[in-house]
């Protein structure tokens, strides 16, 4: 399909106000609802604050008000939620590009049926972890975390905005720079653009109260345009500026993270000394396995008894995460999950991230993006 | 119908966050809760399957014993609770409580042994004492300069053990102390002093340690098996500047503390030889002091989980989990965190606190 450009609103006023642009990608979920289209919506809820995105089902599409805007502090994961809990359902779900990318290895895996899911895309240029938030806001705009109301990224910089409705901004340079910021794999992320889903909505190239739609299959072009007959949103054509805008802005984070990538997986790799040190932390808690999109066998291979060392004081490495490795690596989609859960702060990640890398480089296989399984796929596992 | 709610992991005092995924009424899984300042969304595995504990082994229906235990009913079996609590005198009767409680409930549970005169009430920490212990934040083990560890915390309270980690990277110095040639926290030390037992710890105390014992220090205390022992340690290092936290094992053993009396081993024993009647909610002492138990007239058993303890009492009542509750859990460092009722409780299983409160109705007290 040729891909298609589109600026779109909610034409409901209050999707429209709520929304985080034009309120375009609400207002999409509340037709797949009204139609009957989907049984449900999975996004994300603003909890006791806009540190806490609590991942929702919305059945009833007046609870859509609830879900609105994006919270840039939610370094939630769809992929997992959806195989182990919703595969009987016919959902539509917001995605970030590490979202669809989890959600393609898991239908090439037959875990997740494509034909019962919309996947509605937001462009993502990273997320910040909750707490990190919270202190980095304390530390650099000198404001109590709880004063903030709003926050976003734009033009390299991470905005919040204050209970009294006024702005404070720093460079996400700067930030980044002394070890707040975006999480790690996000500074490394070069899929900006989530052009596996059906269509990928943003702020890039957008006016203001509109949302930048890039439409990037069928299914998402007569989403697009049955919403729009049916009076749910109101479309219109960016000019060409505007596309140019948008691309341009890619282009320069994608090259961000490749520069963040030569960073944290080639001059800050951490050697084999650091590594042994990691291991010998390892509690085998199995939290690295369980929140990884990828390892979904039902009888996981760490867990028979061949490999059983309950009573070693730490795990071998090589058969622990070697076998993980083995089994991952090749589709590692760089979501940063495996790390921001391990209880014992082993930079997981960037393991999985650079042999994906490594492995794309020689077979041309892009993990969450490919239409097939890696190459060396074993279908053991499936 | 799915959500994901808030909670607080209820297997172990370090007092993590999760995120439960609630189907159609009945826990499912786990879900990170990276905004909880404890944890982070990590947690270890029990952390990870604790929603397992709303399914596995539970009592359901009331039980009352004739040649067996047999199902019965609340009517039946508060009326027998009642009749026999009536006919003893306050100093025959026994009250165990678990540290899995919440506090509302140890305050409820206090009145109550208040109201009836009862002296023999408490609660099994294992084996750390009370004491006027002080709040200290897991932020500050983290900035701590010089840790001091007993016992294996990095392996056995891996949220805490991971302060200890972050401590590390930012440059503190972290000495283990334990018996066993190696340790997971040993190993992840810089230096790891083994003793023969822990009456000898404090003897490995020397000079140069203690002068790291300044106020940007920590010594976490955990794993120690006589009340004894942990006692002498917790008093020794409370005379120098150090932050001190005694690692205790249940999730709320340190509200209990605030509210109830400890009970040491010994104390529990001496408890379960003196009394005819005992009431005893979530601990299970039978497998461990089966002689002394065997004194006992009568046994009135509440709780959600089936155990050695429920099996040889006269009467159980099947009451709730703490994701069928809601009340407050005060974690080992002193913060106390509320939890809210998520779902129902199974079969007939009650709030523990209306269980007492039902039974001191039936007795005629006015809680
Ligand atoms: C973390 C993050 C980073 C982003 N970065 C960029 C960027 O760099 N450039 C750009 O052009 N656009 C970015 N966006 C997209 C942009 O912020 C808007 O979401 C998008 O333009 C849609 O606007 P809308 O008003 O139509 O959406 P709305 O109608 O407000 O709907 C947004 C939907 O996204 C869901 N959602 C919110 N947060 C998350 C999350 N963390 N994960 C999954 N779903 C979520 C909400 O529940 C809601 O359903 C980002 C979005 C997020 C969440
Ligand atoms: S990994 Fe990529 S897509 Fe996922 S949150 Fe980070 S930047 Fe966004
Ligand atoms: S290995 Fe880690 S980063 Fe890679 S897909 Fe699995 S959880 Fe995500
Ligand atoms: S999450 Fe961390 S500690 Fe747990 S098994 Fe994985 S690497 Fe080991
Ligand atoms: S450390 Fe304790 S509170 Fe935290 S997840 Fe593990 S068992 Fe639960």
């Amino acid at each position: 399909m040729e891909t298609q450009f589109l600026l779109a609103k909610a034409k409901d006023k209050e999707l429209a106000k709520r929304g985080e642009c034009g309120g375009a990608i609400s207002a999409l979920f509340k037709y797949l609802l009204d139609q009957g289209l989907v049984d449900g919506v999975l996004n994300l809820r603003q909890g006791v604050d806009i540190y806490d995105g609590i991942p929702t089902l919305v059945e009833d599409s007046e609870d859509l008000m609830e879900t609105c805007g994006s919270l840039h502090c939610a370094p939630t994961m769809f992929g997992d939620l959806i195989s182990n809990y919703l595969s009987d359902m016919r959902l539509a779900v917001s995605v970030k590009p590490c979202d669809a990318m989890a959600i393609r290895e898991l239908e090439k895996r037959h875990q997740i049926n494509e034909d019962n899911l919309f996947k509605i895309g937001l462009n993502c240029g990273g997320v910040v972890m909750p707490l990190i938030a919270q202190k980095m806001i304390d530390i650099f705009y000198e404001v109590d975390p709880d004063d903030v109301v709003k926050e976003e990224i734009d033009k390299g910089k991470f905005i919040i905005k204050l209970k009294d409705g006024s702005h404070k901004s720093v460079e996400i340079d700067e930030l980044e720079d002394q070890g707040f910021g975006r999480r790690i794999n996000c500074q490394r992320c070069e899929l900006k653009v989530p052009r596996n889903a059906d269509l990928a909505g943003g702020n890039w190239g957008a006016e203001p109260g509109w949302t930048f739609i890039e439409v990037l299959t069928d299914k998402g072009k007569k989403l697009v345009k049955d919403a729009k007959k049916s009076g749910y949103i109101e479309v219109k054509i960016p000019s060409e500026k505007a596309i140019g805008m948008r691309e341009k802005i890619e282009n320069v984070m994608i090259k961000l993270a490749h520069k963040f990538q030569d960073k944290y997986l080639e001059e800050n790799y951490p050697d084999t000394e650091n590594w042994d040190e990691y291991w010998n932390r390892c509690i085998k808690c199995y939290a690295c396995r369980d929140a990884c999109a990828l390892c979904f066998c039902k009888e996981c291979d760490l867990e028979k008894d061949f490999y059983n060392d309950e009573n070693e004081v730490v795990p071998d490495p090589l058969t622990f995460q070697g076998i993980r490795m083995s089994h991952a690596c090749f589709s590692c989609v760089n979501c940063g999950q495996c790390e921001d859960v391990c209880p014992m702060e082993i930079p997981l990640a960037v393991i999985f991230h650079k042999m994906q890398k490594r492995y794309r480089d020689k077979t041309g296989f892009i993990a969450g993006v490919s239409e097939e399984l890696p190459p060396l796929y074993s279908p053991e596992k499936s | 119908m799915m959500k994901v709610a808030h909670s607080i992991c209820p297997s172990c005092s370090v007092g993590c966050g999760v995120n439960l995924i609630i189907k159609d009424n009945e826990a499912v899984g786990t879900y990170p809760y990276k905004r909880h300042p404890v944890n982070e969304g990590k947690t270890c595995r029990k952390g990870r399957e604790c929603f397992k504990i709303m399914t596995e082994n539970r009592l359901k229906e009331p039980l009352i014993k004739e040649d067996g235990l047999k199902l019965s009913n609340w009517e039946d079996a508060l009326d027998t609770v009642a009749s026999q609590i009536k006919s003893y005198p306050s100093h025959e009767i026994g009250i165990l409580v678990s540290g899995n409680y919440t506090n509302q409930e140890y305050e409820t549970l206090k009145k109550f042994a208040d109201a009836l005169g009862i002296r023999n009430i408490g609660c099994h920490t294992g084996s750390v004492p009370s004491s006027n212990l002080e709040t200290v934040a897991l932020d500050d083990v983290e900035k701590s300069e010089f840790i001091l560890i007993i016992g294996d915390v990095i392996k056995k309270y891996p949220l805490l053990g991971r302060r200890v980690i972050l401590a590390q990277e930012n440059g503190a110095e972290i000495l283990a102390v334990d018996e066993p040639d190696k340790t997971l926290t040993g190993i992840n030390s810089q230096e790891y002093i083994q003793v023969e037992s822990a009456s000898s710890i404090i003897d490995e105390v020397d000079d140069i340690i203690l002068e790291k014992l300044s106020p940007q220090s920590t010594v976490l205390i955990s794993n120690l098996e006589s009340e004894d022992d942990f006692e002498k340690i917790v008093k020794f290092f409370e005379q120098s500047d150090a932050k001190i936290i005694p690692v205790f094992q249940d999730c709320n053993s340190r509200g209990a503390v605030n509210i109830l009396p400890v009970l040491s081993s010994d104390d529990m024993k001496g408890m379960l030889e003196r009394v005819k009647l005992l009431y005893i909610l979530g601990d299970d002492p039978a497998p461990h002091m089966m002689e002394s138990i065997k004194n006992l007239d009568f046994i009135i058993s509440q709780g959600y989980l089936i155990n050695k303890t429920t099996s040889i009492s006269d009467v159980v009542l099947p009451g709730s989990c703490w994701a069928e509750k809601t009340g407050s859990f005060t974690n080992t460092t002193g913060e106390t965190q509320e939890i809210s009722k998520i779902v129902d409780a199974p079969g007939a299983a009650l709030d523990d606190q209306i269980i007492i409160k039902k039974i001191a109705e039936k007795i005629g007290l006015d809680l």
